[in-house]
């Protein structure tokens, strides 16, 4: 429970990002995202990750003494909702920042720590999750990729499929192989990959929207040191539970808030004022702020409570699955002002209910082990 | 940032009464004492003082996040007895709460002609009612009025005329009624598990049909996102209407589901689950009928 100083300072905090966001958010971004060139798009977001920085809003809640801000998932929240209302961008580094910075926090070395956080944190360095294969989607314990020891780290071959700004990043969180031998669940372990090495071949992938925000790789006796292996040989199912617990929970989810309000955001300007849709427009709001409550609600509870888990274990399907239907509606109300922006995002938004995990997965998920249904 | 959490008041009081009505239901179904006497004296909770747990003395007194707490751990129980209705009037009329006795009100709701109103628990032998939260009004004995039985969990009545309520005490009906509904989702949903586990089809339990194990995720879901809203209503004045009217959406998206999960034995009278449907549909209306009722 926040003390009253707490609430006080977290108050300040705000009233201070606000302002903060009014002088930052690049109006152009406002104005014109949803008709700019995919690359102009990437700009506009590689230079918010600066500004973030710049500002003192990068890892808001990872410790200060790697860059970070020494904060709460609160003042993640927190900031996450104001940046929406202002219509802030999504910036290029989300993996970095969202999926390995927290993941190192908890499994990484000091090494890895003070290596890796600051240039995250400071945009210099984008990251890419390499976890997905041909073979290996939702059973992501299938992975062949392989890490074999040679002298002073390992050596990667393997492919992997579906990887999400592979084409900027210079990063990869990847899970590969190391023991085939080894029991299901005891044969992966993570690692830190440059991927601006030779035997690094990616080849975008063009999506249904015609974006190519993902690509596949293929790793040729790449070399990746032991010192940029997390956590011991054989853990990498473990640290990719972590990443997955990070993808599918409160910051990821009050990020993705920032895009979904701002979609309704969108919707209710253009359509708000036609008496047939005031109901489903009254739901869809009250189910879009619901994902800040719901947020809010479970980092209330400590981490590893019974209660925290059964909150945090709807987020990822709340979000995404109401974001789709936002975007169904955008689209069957679109007129020529906005017929771009919704085409585009009722494409992109397809996506929602397989990435971090289908539906159907995470459904899976929440009754096998939230409900404790037999198998 | 609003702090989400109940405070220590509204646990506790919560937390006694899901230990009392556990003992006092010694795990009865709600099927088996719905429609007969309440399985507890409403002195049960007259004497541990919880139909006074709303009243406000100073700034540590119960809040209304405090109450969603209690109300919906009364949901769970859906014992009939007007103990959340009688703690909020009490919370909100000095007479009501010096009365002895559980207190009621008079709602006006769409479904009742105009000028009559619902009054919640009016079939309680001796139970009084108020014609006004506001100051110098008293409470009087209610006698008589049509019973009303769509809902034997509310043993309600009609009355001419309607209860005259402050726009504060409004809100928070509506906002209790809404935590109530959240919390009897919850508890279905908790016996849907139970009833998938057991009940066998094609040689295993049904709840291991992975299309079984979706419907009670998204009840799961439906639950869970009702008790937020019905959170975010308690503590966002602005947001009232809508966040209960989201809340008592989704409790009823939940219960539908579980209930489908039961087959046939879901539609039956005796196994009692249209008990909940009509509950909380119940406490839709009415919240309705105060909200509207500005
Ligand atoms: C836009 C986008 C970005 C992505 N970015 C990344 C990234 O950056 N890095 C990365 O590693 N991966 C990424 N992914 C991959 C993503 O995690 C996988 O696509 C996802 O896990 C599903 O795997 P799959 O595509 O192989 O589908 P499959 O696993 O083949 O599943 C096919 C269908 O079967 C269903 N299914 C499978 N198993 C079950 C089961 N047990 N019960 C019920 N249904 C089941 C699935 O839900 C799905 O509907 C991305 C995907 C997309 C679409």
């Amino acid at each position: 429970m926040p003390t009253e100083t707490e609430t006080a300072s977290r108050k300040g905090f705000a009233e201070a990002a606000r302002q903060w966001l009014e002088e930052n958010v690049p109006e152009r971004w406002r104005t014109h995202r949803s008709v700019m060139t995919e690359e102009e798009g990437y700009e506009i977001r590689r230079e918010w990750d600066r500004q973030l920085h710049r500002g003192g809003y990068a890892g808001l809640s990872l410790p200060k003494e790697f860059g970070g801000q020494g904060l709460d998932v609160a003042e993640e929240v927190i900031f996450a909702d104001l940046a929406g209302r202002a219509q802030a961008p999504d910036g290029l580094a989300r993996i970095g920042r969202i999926l390995t910075a927290p993941t190192l926090v908890a499994h990484g070395t000091q090494y890895q720590l003070g290596r890796f956080l600051p240039k995250i944190l400071n945009g210099d360095e984008v990251w890419c999750q390499g976890f997905s294969e041909p073979d290996a989607g939702s059973d992501l314990a299938g992975v062949r990729c392989r890490a074999v020891k040679v002298d002073g780290g390992y050596a990667v071959t393997g492919r992997k499929i579906w990887t999400s700004f592979a084409s900027v990043a210079d990063r990869c969180l990847l899970l590969a192989q190391t023991d085939p031998a080894a029991a299901r669940h005891k044969n992966l372990t993570m690692f830190l990959l440059d991927m601006k090495q030779p035997g690094v071949s990616i080849s975008g992938i063009r999506q249904s929207s015609g974006l190519t925000h993902f690509a596949e790789v293929q790793f040729d006796n790449v070399f990746v040191a032991d010192e940029d292996r997390v956590a011991g040989e054989g853990d990498g199912w473990k640290v990719a539970m972590t990443v997955l617990a990070n993808e599918r929970g409160g910051v990821e989810a009050a990020s993705r808030y920032v895009e979904i309000r701002a979609d309704m955001d969108s919707l209710q300007r253009a359509i708000g004022h036609l008496p047939e849709y005031q109901r489903q427009l009254e739901d869809y709001d009250s189910r879009v702020e619901l994902i800040r409550w719901q947020v809010m609600k479970s980092i209330d509870y400590d981490k590893d409570s019974a209660e925290f888990l059964k909150a945090a274990s709807v987020l990822k399907l709340w979000w995404s699955e109401l974001w789709q239907q936002i975007a169904e509606l955008g689209l069957e109300t679109a007129d020529a002002t906005n017929v771009e922006h919704w085409r585009l995002q009722y494409l992109e938004t397809r996506a929602a209910s397989i990435y971090s995990g289908s539906s159907e997965i995470q459904r899976n998920i929440i009754s096998e082990r939230i409900l404790g249904l037999p198998r | 940032m609003v702090k989400t959490a109940a405070g220590e008041i509204g646990i506790a009081v919560a937390e006694a009464i899901r230990d009392a009505m556990t003992k006092a239901t010694a795990g009865a179904t709600i099927a088996t004492y719905i429609e007969g006497k309440p399985p507890v004296a409403w002195e049960v909770l007259g004497d541990a003082g919880w139909d006074l747990a709303g009243v406000i003395e100073d700034e540590d007194s119960t809040s209304l996040r405090d109450l969603v707490e209690i109300a919906g751990a009364w949901g769970e129980t859906l014992i009939q007895l007007p103990l959340v209705t009688s703690l909020a009037v009490k919370r909100h009329s000095v007479a009501a709460a010096e009365a002895e006795g559980p207190v009621t009100l008079s709602v006006p709701v769409r479904t009742l002609p105009n000028g009559t109103g619902f009054v919640p628990f009016g079939q309680v032998p001796g139970i009084s009612i108020i014609d006004s939260v506001a100051d110098g009004s008293p409470v009087r004995a209610f006698e008589g009025g049509n019973p009303l039985d769509f809902a034997p969990s509310l043993l309600a009545a009609s009355s001419p005329g309607t209860t005259s309520l402050s726009a504060e005490a409004r809100r928070e009906l509506a906002v209790i009624w809404a935590a109530e509904a959240a919390g009897r989702a919850a508890k279905v949903l908790q016996e849907a598990i139970e009833f998938t586990k057991q009940r066998q089809q094609f040689g295993k339990p049904v709840g291991s049909f992975q299309a079984v194990k979706h419907h009670l995720a998204n009840a799961h879901i439906a639950a869970e996102v009702a008790q937020t809203a019905a959170i975010w209503a308690s503590l966002d004045d602005a947001s009232t209407r809508q966040a209960v009217a989201q809340s008592f959406a989704q409790s009823l998206k939940s219960v539908q589901l579980s209930i489908q999960t039961y087959g046939g034995l879901g539609f039956t009278w005796e196994m009692g689950l249209h008990f909940s449907l009509r509950h909380i549909t119940t406490l839709r209306e009415l919240a309705a009928g105060v909200l509207n009722d500005a």
